[in-house]
Parts: C-alpha cells; structure tokens; sequence
C-alpha cells in the first residue's frame, strides 16, 4: 500500500496499521512475469509472435499503472445481481415505527441502497399524520452509533467475556427453569406481539412477572383513571375540539405522553383565518418555562409544591359554579387564585369544549384534575377512553416492590428490555446495588450503559431499523416495525431471545426471519382477523392499521374528598426546583444522540447540557437583574439538595417564577457512550418519592451566589433573547421597553433609557393579539405598502422576468403554528448532512445549523408571551450575499433558488457578513471529516479513536445525494434542492407538470404541525400560492430590499390581559 | 526646478550642506556596519514577524475556526488590520504624487522613506485577505484568467475583486514610483563602492550614467507616475471603503465612506511617516534633512484630516438620525454606547480629540509630542476600522444572532507579526538604499536655502561648489 503513510485510508485496519490487511492489499494486483507467461509449458502450444508480445506488454504496463494508481474506495462495490427492489440512487421508503419506551412516532424511513438515512412522517397514520419529532428524526443516527455492543456477552468479573448465541441460550434457559422468581423489566412496552411472547415465556417459566415503569413516571394518572373511569390508561385528548385549555405543568408540546399528536390538534386552533379569526385559548399553570407555557397564551406561575393547591382552587371554583362537592384546598398565592377563578369561569363557559390536563404524579391531584373534566362535560367530548392511549403504562409502585424483592435476594432473574433504572429510577444506586443479588441479570441495552454494565448477561437488542415489531399506540391503533437492514451487528431482538428461550411452539427459531414468521402469525390471528378488508400486505406496506372500536359507556365515580387529602401541600419554602423532561434528551437515553445533543433546547437555547433556569426580572431603572448574584448566562452556581451540593450552570430564564428555579433530567449519563458521557448533571437520584409516586420537585433546595465563574464552554446559540420586554421604570412610572434599556453598557446606564424602539421598530417579528387583529392586519398592511413603494424606487430592473415562467420556489412559514419543537431542525441535520461540532464550537457560535429556530420574549417582563421563528436563507431575489461573492460561488438560480457551488468557494466569508438574516454557515475546521486531514478534523465530545464522522459507521448515515462540505466553505440551507430536482425529474418521467406533493422539504415534511410549506409561487393552484394571499403574512426586514421568498405570518395571541391583574 | 523662494521662508535642508555632504551624510548608512540601536532593532523586527508567520501557518494548518470569528461576526481582526495597513500606505503615494503635483517641495525629504512604507504596508495589507479566506489553496479563483470551467470568471460585482484590481495596481504603481526614485541614487551608491557591491547597485541603477537624456526621461517617467498614482491614492482607498459601503448592513451602507476612508488613510499614513520619520532623523542623525519643518507640515496634515475625519464621524451620527431608518439608528447609538463603546471612545479621542493639540505651533514642532500623537492616531485608526467592521457586526439585523468576538491568541500573533514585519523590511531598507533621496534633495538644496535672510541665516554663501556635480 504505497498511501499507507499519507493521510488516508480505507478501513480502521489500515489505519491501525494491521499488517495482514496491508499485506493483503499489496497483493491485491501481483505483478505479472512476462517471463512466467511465456515460459508456461502451454506457452509452446500458442503461436507466439510479436503481437503478442506487445499483447502482454501492453497489459503490463496497464496493469502497472493501474496498481500505481490511488485504490477506490473499497466497498463501492456494484452488485452482481441487483436486488429487485433496489436501484442505485433511487431512495426507498418503508413504513416503520419509531419507539422508544414511551416515546412512538409512524414514520416512513427512507433508505439508500439498503442503508437506512432519514426519517419521515407516516401520513397515513390517524394518529400522527405524517409529523414527526425531533426524536424520531435522530433516530436514524443512533442505529450507527459504534458505542452499541456487537456481540452477546456474558460479564467475567469485571471483564465481558463473549459468547456465541447458542451458548448464551443454552446458559439462560438452565438458569430459567431452575425455578425462583423471574421479572422482566421493562419500560412502557406497546408491542402486541412481544406481550405475547412475554406472556408464552411466563407461562413455561412460572413465576414471571412483567414490570413496567418510565423514567417520567405518569403512574399517578393511570391509577387516577382506574378509579375513575375504571381504565388504567391515558385517555386519548383532542385538543383540536377544546376552545380552552389549561395545562397544569404538563408539557404537551414538548415531552408530555404524545407531543407529535397534541401538537398537530393544537396548531389546528391555533392557526388564524384573518376573515373569520378564531382560536383557542390556552392556560400554562406552571414555575418554569416550558415549551408549552411557552406556547401559552396566559400562564399563571405557581410553585412545584402550589400545583396541587391551584388544582384544588379550580376544582373548587368549578364545583361551586357547576354544583358540585368542594373540598377544602390549601392556601395558594394570591394572584394564582385571582386568575384561576377567571379560568374557572371561562371553563364552564365552554362545557365540553374545554380540557385540563395536569403532569402532576400526585393521586390526589390527578383524580381532582378528572373530576374537573367531569364537571366540565369534556369526558367523551375533548378526552375519551374508546382510543384509550398505550404510550405510558409504568407502575410506580410495581417498580418499587420489584426493588424491595430484589433487595431481599428473592429474585433470581431479571431480564431488562430497553431501560436503564440504574440512571432513570429515583432509586438507581439502590437498584444497582439489588442487582448484584440477583443470581442471574439479563440486558437487552445496546450500550453498555449504567445498567447494562451491571448485568451478568448481555443479549443486546436490535435497533428498531433492524427489527421486526409492532405497536399498538391507541386502543385499535397499531403501527408495525419492519427492519430497514440486516443487523449491523450480531444482535437479536428481544422477541427472537424471548421466545428461544421459551422454546415455544409458535415460533421456529431456524427460520430466516423467524420473529417475522411469529408476527405475521400473531397478527393474522388477532389483528388482520378483526379489520375488514385488509391483507397483512397492505397492512405492512401503510404501516399504520386502525380497527373499529366500541364506544366506551362512560363511568365515571370520583371521590374528591378523599383526593383532597392527598394533594402536595404548599410548603412554603423559599425556593423550589422543580425537575423537567427536556425536548430533547427524553428520560436520558438519547444521550448518545449527539444530533439531539447540540439541539437547542426550544427554550433556553443551550446544546450540550443542562442548566438551571432562574428568574430574571427588571430592576425598575436600567437592568435586568437575576438572583444569586449571576451576570451572564452559564455562570455557576452551587445547587444544594438536601445534604448534595452540585455546581451547575445557570440560565436567567424569563418567565421563570420568583422563588423558583428549574432543571431539566436526562444529563449527567455516566456511562452512555462516548457523546453522552459526562454531559450536564444527573437529578434522578434526587427525586422524591412521596405515596409510592415519584415526584419532580424538590422544597428544601438552596441555591448558593455565583462566583462569577462562567461554565467551561457553555454554549447557548443565542446571545440576545428579546424583542421589547417591557416593564415599568420606577422613576417615571412609565412602561418602556426594558430590554432597550438594557442593552446601553453600564457605563452610559445612568445617561440613557436605551434607545426605545430599536427592538420593537425591526421588522423581524409581527405579532398581535387576536382582540386587536383587524387594526394589526391594517397597520402591517400599511407598512408593507410603505416599505414596497420605497423599494420600487430602484436604479436596476431586477430580474423578476426570469422567474415568471417556469418555477419559482417559496416558502411559507406559519408563526402561530410553529411551537418551536425543533423536529425541523434534526430533520435539516439529516437530510442535508450538517455537521455536529460540539460543544466548544458552539460556545464560539460556530454551529452549522442550516435551520435554526429564534426565540424571542416580548411583553410584560414578568409573564412574556414567547415566538418561535424557524429562520433559514430566504433565498432573496435581490440577494445580498451574491453580488459580494469574488468568485461567484453563491448565485441565483432562474428558479429563485440561491445556490453554493461549494467547489468554487473560496471562503472569503463576506457573503455570510453580508446577509441580514445571518443564516450562512462556514466551516471554520473539517467538521465532516472530509479532507482527510487529520490535524483538521475535529472532536465533537473527547473522542479517543478517532473524530466522530471519520468512522465508517456514522458516515453510513450521510445523504449521497448532499456534498459533504469540506473545511473553509460557506454553507447553507439550499431549500433542499436535491429534493427539488427529485421532483422535477420524477413530474418529467410522468410527463407532467410538477405538482406540490412532488417537492417537500426536509423542514416540511418533519413538522408535525404544517408550519412550513414549500412551493412553486409560479402555481396557481398550489398550497403555497393559497397561503402566499394571508393578509397576516409579512417579510422579515422587507424594507431592506432583499426581496426574501418566505413568507411569515404574524404571531397571533389569544391573552388575556386580565388575567395578569 | 529654479523657483523664486521668498528670503524669509526657512531653507528646507539646514547645516548648510553642500552638495559633497549630502552624498557623505546619506549614502553612509548603506555602507557603514549597522548600529547596535540597528541590531537590536532588526532582531526584535524578526522575532516578532517570525512568530506573525508561525500564527500564519498555524491558521492555515489547523483552519479558520483558530480565529474567533464566528456565525455572526465574519471579519474580525483580519480584515481591521487589512484596512489600517492600507490605510497607512497612503501617506507615501500622497507625498510622493501629489506633493510633487503640487511642487511641494518640501516633500524631497520624507518622500523616499514614507514611499517605501507605504510599499512595505500594502505588503503587510495584502497578507490579511489571503490568508482571511477558508481556502487560500484556491485563492487564485479570484484572478480573472482563462480557464477550463467554462471559462468561469470572477464576479465582477464583488468589491472584493475590486479590491483585488485596486491593490495590485497600487502596489505595483507604487513600486515603479519608488524604484524610478532610486535609481539615480543606486547609481551614486554604485559610484562610491568597489566589488561586489558595486556590481549589485550597478545593476540596480540600470547602469545610469547621468546624461542629460537619462535625468530628463527620470523626469518625465516621474510625472508621468505622479500622474498615475495621484487618482490612485483617492482610488484604493474608496474602493476598500466599498466593501463596506455597497453591503447592506446598517453601519457599512454609508455613502460617506469613500471620502472619509480616504481622510483617514491620509490621516493615518502621516501619522506613521511621522512615527518612522522622528525615529529615522534621530538614529540616522537625518536631522538636518527631515527638519522640524517637515515635522510641522505633516501635523498640519494630520490636523487636518484628523478633523475630516472628525466631522465625517459626527456626519454619520446625523445622518443615521436624520435617515429615521431604526437599524441604522441604532448601528451607531450602539457604537457609542453599546458593549463596544470603548473602542468608539478609542476613536474619536485619538482620531479626532487628541489632533487638536496641533493648531498650537509649539507642540507641532515638538518631537516628543508628535511622537506619541503619531502612535496615538495609529491606534485610533486601528480602532476606527475595528469599530467599523466588529461592532459593526456583532449587532446587526436579527437580535438573535447577535454575538460578540475577542480576538484569539493567533489573531494577534499575525497582527503584531505583520508590524514584525513591516519593520524588519523598514529596517533593511535603511540599509540598502538612502533613506532621503540623494538626487531629489540635492535640486532643491539652492531653492530655499541660499536666498534665506531670517533667523540663523548663514550668508556665506557656498556658491564656489554649486556646479558640483549633483551626484558627486
């Protein structure tokens, strides 16, 4: 191998240096002896002659200089016969299920000669629709994630010891039917099939139990809905058909039961038809900012330890206006409860067509919250139980008997199926420390994670893209699995393992795709059977199959005074923290997801850890002041628990209650592969357990002040949160816009308010309130009249006559639908093969985010209403950035589209200072490891082997159809034009004109709520050129003349002022 | 050259000289051995630009990301120094053309010294945009020539390749000024060496003889140049300023900006002729050919264009309140009293405060004071650029993308390597070529010095040598 040396290679072994391999290699082309041919014995048959001679001179010299030449990459290797269903470059789409636990989305993966690359939306699937979450898009990377385990091992000592499969099952079956108790543990598990496999195994082996549990618990409320409508289950919500909603910390758009289905029924009310305006209205009772709250149009803070006490208030007030029982409630602040009795009345005001939801893992609170909903006629109406949702089934207090069993040495197996107690349970430490009592512990996790590495046996699992399954994810409702890939390693799924150990009759364990035989059995028999007209074909091709179910007759039987006394009372405490899932990082185990890692969280904007929110309000004069002495965003703080003190980094949060701070869970892994590891803080073992339910607050908390010490690369990608926060000034009594105020430096604080208006003036974000709409739509109208004569006055023609035939690409952006997610992003990382960099790098802002999402405060300074603003190119039609361009790299397209010739830059970055919405990215270091530059290529978290995307495995993830960007290029959001062109070839191959349907962004297509819509503005009778007429839809900064193509609509808020009184 | 200079006016070369002393005095730093002030000096010079260059191959090696810039702030550091050093340049080529345009005569003295600077600047200038970009492999896509992709040409749009044309021009413009300048000299270097030497500077002076024809093409060529440069000095400068002025971000988009870049690159150039010059004279002992009335009419320029500038700066206040446009507005309300306020009270007080002290006579005649003024214009032109393009930037359109930018370790390491450098070849050019020129000072030695009736006037006249040959 003559390029051994340099700075490529082809495989780990080459670069290892493995001798066999390079070995291997120089031999591959041996050359040729003339002499060997021609003194062959047959040599003296063959006439020989000049010719020939220069015959094999001539392959000689051929062969010489291709063997001098530079190896190809090696596994370009074509096929020999072609797979039916593949064709080179021409992507493949399977309907599959995502799910993870609790956590399930249908989607459509879309794979490339045989390897699985993103991950869409299912559009037939009644629940989802074709929207997606930003976990469910970065799924796709976790199945390349070299941390997962290759081979089943059996743990020596301290040591894994691999086994062969039949060794393993061999060693579990004598261990099984050795008698003693078994339990496997699971998190929520929506798989039919596997209940079924579950049940056969307990039936051979008695004494087996199933245990369910979620990191998140919603155990209160399962147990709640037993005893009141007699279903341990979440009923299915419809917040489409609710006018109000009031939220008790749950966070429905974010991480609560069903994020993707809420946030879809949620947008529907959301939107704004300026004709006929109408929208819901909706309540956030909560201390934090969450994603919902931030949604909200009104939100009432209470503390952690209050949410019962408000619970009980409205209950009352609904009661007393309904007719119904009070119960006594327990003091609350003062302004909570003026503002809940107005929601009390708005609520009965709309009986049936109002919904309160509540987080809380409180019994007690739980069953006041159903009785509310009872009082309020919604049951059956905007919550029912006919479609009675699978997506959260632990059992708090079946996962604490299970520890107490343990704990006594009377379990002799546990099998753990996908969950991680060790890090998620309250318990962890004492779980693990039970664990090394049970004689024989078996994991399926595909990490060796804090619980994995505790374990005696490891049966890693398949990933979902590698596996067989079904889900049913309401009742009637099921979705299927089918693998995308061969196993990349040499996993099984834990039906196949299951089942062998079972040695059950319906399943024959040598059969090529032995769970898919027991599947399709399975289904045949109790599913298929039971729909009309549908074929296991049709079913595994929709993915997605939804039979008919009974109507439920509502019972409904509540004891609230029983409820009352069980209710968290107000602690008085001075400060309380509450615990939050984050969007992105779930329970904690995405942790090794590093798309969901760098991820802005919607709210904060951090990436790579987690952070205290702490209240920020306005001093009176000139400044926004924080608690605990903190300055700057990421200063550290001492957060003192109980007897643990932890030192975590803060984040002035708007919106965060007085007295309060929060904290999300899921960070701080210690063992989750090599992204994961050792990022934020672990607050699990923390949480309190209070009548067998784990709570997510904490009362006896100090936070200690800050030294002033900003967290080693701490890493939010925004620096400025606002856009005219206003507040009181104290001098005047006047309300100015104290963010204005503040941005003055200290030096010139005691000259100045600001200049007033230099936020608020900008064109960036337009946002009404749905009383003042027709004066707003008036006003907007006005000005885009202003800023379009001014524009008109211009020396150059322009170019619009060039877009005016064919197509021209547009995009529309609805603000009110938008909840700030974040699934668009993760799905633009994947499609267009954006690079990770880390969190030292985005501490520089230097994240390549090609779609990012703005989040802007504005209002009242103590209760801000929140707008998410997907911001990307805007492919202006008078675009600044291509005229500075030396070398014409970026230009216009005749399709409007603003290109990169990626070659041909040379990285001047003048382009990117010049775009006034500063969407260009520039890869400062080999980010993708694409010049095989070692000294270049960059670390995204402490890597020993080698950068993340020089391996193999996480390269099979990369878009063929998107160039990898070297280092020292601009790049940026190119409207997904590899999709476009898709598009237009496939309408050219139909001989037809291009429809909607045919181009979809990634964006798009991952927006679980149709925000984002993408289209030819030259198409009349396109979506697009539908929603292009909205007279709420303005240009960000229109006067600046850039003629951008997307369109945003004006922020619309349903707020009621008088509830802030 | 024979013009009636009035008796009273100063002459412009003291110590009565004669024509055989101005050759001894100026030729004699090329061929004694260096001082020790000179030794010191050139190795701190190469110590400095060697680590300017390692910071330089480091940002090439390990990528742009070794730089602070980021999403936001694009251009930081590299293109701050870029646009002061071209600044500086300008003095040269102003001294050299339009002095001489002018017939200011007392140009003769410095005009040799701040042309190699302004040489020796644009060097240093032209080293930020090329190794500013991602790619400097394939920075040659910014040159217009024919090639295979199509030909694929350069965006002739693009201020950058403006850029580009203005600064190749000028350095090659100004190049040819001051070799033309020399060659007359190399040949009275030529003429005084033996060996090697003589053989070097033989060649160097184009085997100048000093025929009639030879001084009157010198003469022509040299118009002819002055011509050329003289549209050249308020060119490069506008054309730098248009990257700023033709963007569309509020604080760049200015149409003051050709005018006043062009002001303050005056004003900057002489403020690092002076510092070089004050430096020069009193090592070199060249005080009696760059007097004190050279000092005083390059304060009087600096006050001058200090003042320009000043106004141009207050210009652009009013017009970004008169504009009524927000973004503008608050582009400069920040500037003053934003996170970068300092570097705009940098600015204006160096820039536009501190010059003032020049409309008194006494302190425009003291070396000391136009030492440091001439190190405090230079950094507040440093600062000007720095306030353009970094504040600039940090707070532009969308709140949300605003951030802040501190240079790294390397960012300065290339800056201090860059001024290394510049006096590492300053330091070289004093030793190889007189640092005033030979030929030019001895034309107007007679001119303003013989008829001198004021103070300190020597009336023994030195007539008897007057027909020396003026390169002896």
């Amino acid at each position: 191998m003559k390029n051994f040396h340099k700075n490529s290679w082809i495989d780990d072994k080459d670069l290892s240096g493995d001798i066999s391999f390079i070995e291997s290699s120089s031999n591959e082309l041996q050359p040729i002896a003339v002499e060997s041919i021609l003194e062959d014995e047959r040599a003296g048959l063959i006439e020989s002659n000049r010719r020939d001679f220069l015959k094999i001179l001539g392959f000689g010299v051929g062969a010489a200089t291709l063997a001098s030449c530079e190896i190809p990459i090696k596994k370009a290797i074509p096929y020999t016969i072609r797979p039916d269903d593949i064709v080179p470059g021409v992507a493949n789409y399977y309907a599959s299920t995502f799910v993870d636990g609790g956590d399930v989305c249908s989607v459509l993966v879309k794979t490339r000669e045989g390897r699985p690359i993103k991950i869409e939306g299912n559009s037939l699937s009644p629940i989802f629709k074709a929207g997606t979450s930003a976990r469910a898009q970065a799924s796709v990377l976790s199945l390349y994630d070299y941390n997962r385990i290759r081979k089943p091992a059996i743990m020596d000592g301290q040591s894994l010891m691999e086994k062969s499969w039949d060794e393993i099952d061999s060693l579990l079956k004598k261990e099984f039917s050795g008698g003693g108790q078994i339990r496997i543990l699971s998190r929520t598990m929506m798989s039919p099939s596997l209940k079924n496999a579950i049940s056969e195994f307990s039936a051979k082996y008695n004494g087996t139990k199933h245990v369910m549990y979620d990191p998140i618990s919603s155990a209160a409320m399962l147990d709640a809905n037993l005893k009141n409508f007699n279903q341990r289950a979440i009923p299915e919500y419809r917040f489409d058909l609710a006018d109000v909603i009031v939220s008790f910390n749950a966070d429905f758009l974010g991480t609560w039961i069903s994020p993707v289905e809420y946030a879809a029924q949620y947008a529907k009310r959301r939107k704004i038809d300026a004709k006929n305006a109408s929208m819901s209205k909706h309540i956030q009772v909560e201390c934090g900012m969450s994603l919902t709250g931030s949604n909200a149009d009104n939100r009432i803070l209470v503390k952690p330890s209050e949410q019962g006490a408000a619970i009980a208030f409205l209950y009352n007030a609904i009661a007393s206006q309904t007719g119904g029982a009070t119960i006594t409630s327990p003091a609350l602040n003062d302004k909570a409860k003026a503002a809940l009795t107005k929601v009390a009345t708005s609520l009965t005001a709309a009986k049936g067509k109002s919904l309160v939801i509540s987080s809380s893992n409180n019994l007690g609170e739980q069953i006041l919250i159903n009785s509310i909903n009872q009082a309020l006629q919604n049951v059956g109406q905007t919550l029912s139980f006919s479609r009675a949702s699978m997506q959260r089934q632990g059992n708090d207090q079946d996962m604490a008997q299970l520890l107490k069993d343990m704990q006594a040495g009377s379990i002799s197996s546990l099998i753990i199926i996908g969950a991680n107690p060790c890090y998620d349970y309250p318990m962890g430490a004492a779980f693990a420390e039970a664990l090394t009592k049970v004689k024989n512990s078996v994991c399926t996790n595909s990490i060796l994670d804090e619980t994995a590495s505790m374990c005696k046996v490891l049966v890693p699992d398949n990933h979902y893209l590698e596996s067989w399954g079904d889900v049913e994810i309401q009742r009637g409702r099921f979705s299927l699995i089918q693998p995308t890939i061969n196993p990349l390693f040499n996993t099984r799924q834990i039906g196949v393992s299951l089942l062998t150990w079972t040695e059950s009759a319906n399943f024959n364990a040598k059969a090529e795709q032995a769970y898919y035989e027991y599947l399709k059995n399975y289904w045949s028999q109790n599913i298929l059977s039971k729909a009309k007209n549908s074929s296991w074909d049709q079913a595994l091709h929709d993915g997605v199959i939804e039979l008919s179910v009974p109507e439920l007759a509502s019972s409904f039987s509540s004891n609230v005074t029983e409820a009352a006394s069980l209710i968290t009372k107000p602690s008085g405490a001075e400060t309380e923290i509450s615990f939050y899932e984050a969007v992105n990082m779930g329970g904690g185990q995405y942790a090794n997801n590093p798309w969901l890692m760098e991820m802005p969280d919607p709210v904060m904007r951090t990436v790579w850890g987690n952070y205290l929110a702490i209240p920020i309000r306005f001093d009176g004069d000139r400044r926004f002041i924080s608690a605990y002495n903190v300055k700057e965003n990421g200063e550290l703080v001492d957060l003192s628990l109980g007897s643990n003190t932890y030192q975590v980094g803060t984040f002035k949060q708007f919106g965060q209650m007085e007295g309060t701070v929060s904290i999300a869970l899921g960070y701080g892994r210690s063992k989750a592969g090599v992204c994961g590891t050792g990022i934020g803080t672990d607050f699990y073992n923390q949480l309190p357990v209070k009548d067998g339910y784990t709570q997510y607050f904490l009362t006896d908390i100090k936070v200690g002040n800050s030294s002033g010490d900003i967290e080693k690369n701490f890493a939010c990608v925004q620096h400025h949160h606002t856009l005219g926060v206003t507040a009181i000034e104290t001098s005047t009594g006047n309300k100015i816009n104290a963010d204005e105020a503040a941005l003055v430096d200290d030096a010139f604080k005691p000259l100045t308010k600001g200049y007033q208006g230099s936020l608020t003036k900008r064109t960036v974000l337009r946002h009404a309130n749905l009383k003042e709409l027709p004066e707003a739509i008036k006003h907007l109208e006005e000005e885009r009249a202003e800023a379009q004569k001014l524009n008109s006055h211009t020396l150059y023609p322009g170019h619009s006559y060039l877009y005016n035939s064919g197509h021209h690409w547009g995009l529309h952006i609805d603000l009110n639908a938008c909840t700030g997610c974040a699934a668009c992003t993760v799905a633009c990382m994947a499609e267009n093969n954006v690079p990770v960099v880390g969190k030292r790098e985005v501490s520089r802002h230097h994240e390549m985010t090609w779609l990012r999402i703005d989040r802007y405060f504005y209002g009242d300074v103590e209760s801000p209403n929140v707008v998410y603003q997907p911001m990307m190119c805007q492919h202006c039609n008078n675009a600044p950035c291509e005229n500075v361009c030396p070398v014409n790299a970026t230009n216009h397209s005749s399709e409007g589209l603003n290109q990169m010739a990626y070659n041909r830059c040379v990285g001047t970055r003048y382009c990117a200072n010049n775009c006034p919405y500063k969407v260009r990215r520039f890869n400062w270091y080999d980010f993708m490891a694409a010049d095989l530059f070692p000294v270049n290529q960059h670390n995204i978290n402490k890597e020993t082997d080698k950068p993340f995307y020089a391996e193999n495995l996480v390269r099979m993830v990369l878009n063929p159809d998107v160039t990898v960007r070297s280092r020292g290029v601009i790049e940026k959001c190119s409207f997904c034009v590899q999709r476009i062109q898709e598009g237009k070839l496939n309408a050219k191959k139909d001989e037809r004109s291009l429809t909607d349907s045919d181009v979809k962004t990634a964006c798009q297509t991952a927006c679980p709520t149709g925000a984002i819509t993408f289209g030819d503005m030259n198409n009349e009778s396109g979506v697009l050129t539908g929603k292009l007429k909205n007279p709420l839809n303005y240009i960000v900064l229109e006067e600046v003349n850039v003629q951008s193509v997307v369109n945003y609509t004006m922020k619309v808020i349903n707020r009621d002022e008088s509830l802030d009184a | 050259m024979s013009v009636v200079v009035s008796p009273v006016r100063r002459p412009l070369v003291e110590g009565h000289k004669t024509y055989h002393q101005i050759t001894e005095d100026l030729c004699s730093p090329t061929e004694k051995s260096p001082s020790r002030s000179w030794v010191i000096a050139f190795i701190i010079s190469v110590a400095v630009m060697s680590y300017g260059f390692f910071c330089i191959f480091w940002t090439i090696w390990m990528g742009t990301g070794s730089w602070n810039l980021n999403r936001t702030i694009g251009w930081g550091y590299d293109i701050t120094n870029f646009v002061w050093w071209i600044g500086i340049g300008h003095a040269g080529t102003l001294i050299s053309a339009i002095l001489m345009l002018f017939r200011q005569r007392w140009r003769t003295g410095v005009n040799r010294a701040a042309e190699a600077m302004t040489i020796f600047a644009v060097i240093c200038a032209a080293i930020f945009p090329l190794i500013h970009v991602g790619r400097i492999w394939v920075v040659y896509y910014f040159f217009p020539y024919p090639n295979t992709r199509g030909p694929l040409w350069p965006n002739f749009n693009s201020p950058l390749l403006w850029d580009v044309f203005a600064i190749s021009t000028y350095f090659s413009v100004s190049l040819l000024f001051w070799y033309t300048g020399l060659v007359p000299d190399f040949a009275t270097i030529r003429n005084r060496a033996t060996g090697l030497r003589k053989k070097i500077y033989n060649s160097l002076s184009f085997g100048w003889t000093g025929s009639a024809k030879h001084w009157q093409r010198w003469e022509s060529l040299s118009l002819v140049l002055a011509g050329l440069s003289t549209p050249l000095v308020l060119s490069v400068h506008t054309i730098v300023s248009f990257d700023f002025a033709t963007s569309v971000i509020p604080g760049w988009h200015t149409t003051i900006f050709p005018p006043y870049f062009v002001a303050g690159a005056i004003f900057s150039g002489f403020a690092m002729v002076q510092t070089l010059m004050v430096i020069t004279r009193k090592v070199l002992h060249l005080e009696e050919y760059i007097t004190l009335e050279h000092v005083e009419s390059m304060n009087k320029v600096i006050l001058v264009t200090g003042t320009i500038v000043g106004v141009a700066y207050l210009t652009e206040l009013f017009i970004a309140w008169y504009s009524g446009y927000v973004y503008e507005q608050f582009a400069f309300f920040n500037r003053a009293m934003g996170i970068y306020w300092w570097s705009y009270f940098g600015m204006m007080t160096c820039n536009v405060i501190s010059p003032q002290i020049f409309w008194v006579k006494k302190f425009r005649r003291s070396i000391f004071v136009t030492f440091f003024m001439s190190i405090f214009v230079n950094i507040g032109m440093w600062f000007e650029r720095f306030v353009i393009i970094a504040t600039t930037l940090a707070r532009d359109y969308l709140p949300s993308s605003w951030s802040y930018y501190k240079p790294t370790w390397v960012e300065i390491g290339i800056y201090v390597g860059t001024i290394g450098l510049f006096f590492t070849l300053y330091l070289i050019f004093t030793r190889v070529a007189p640092v005033v020129a030979i030929a030019e000072i001895k034309h107007i030695l007679k001119a303003g010095g013989d008829q001198y009736i004021g103070e300190h006037a020597n009336h023994s006249h030195h007539s008897s040598q007057s027909s020396h040959n003026i390169h002896h």
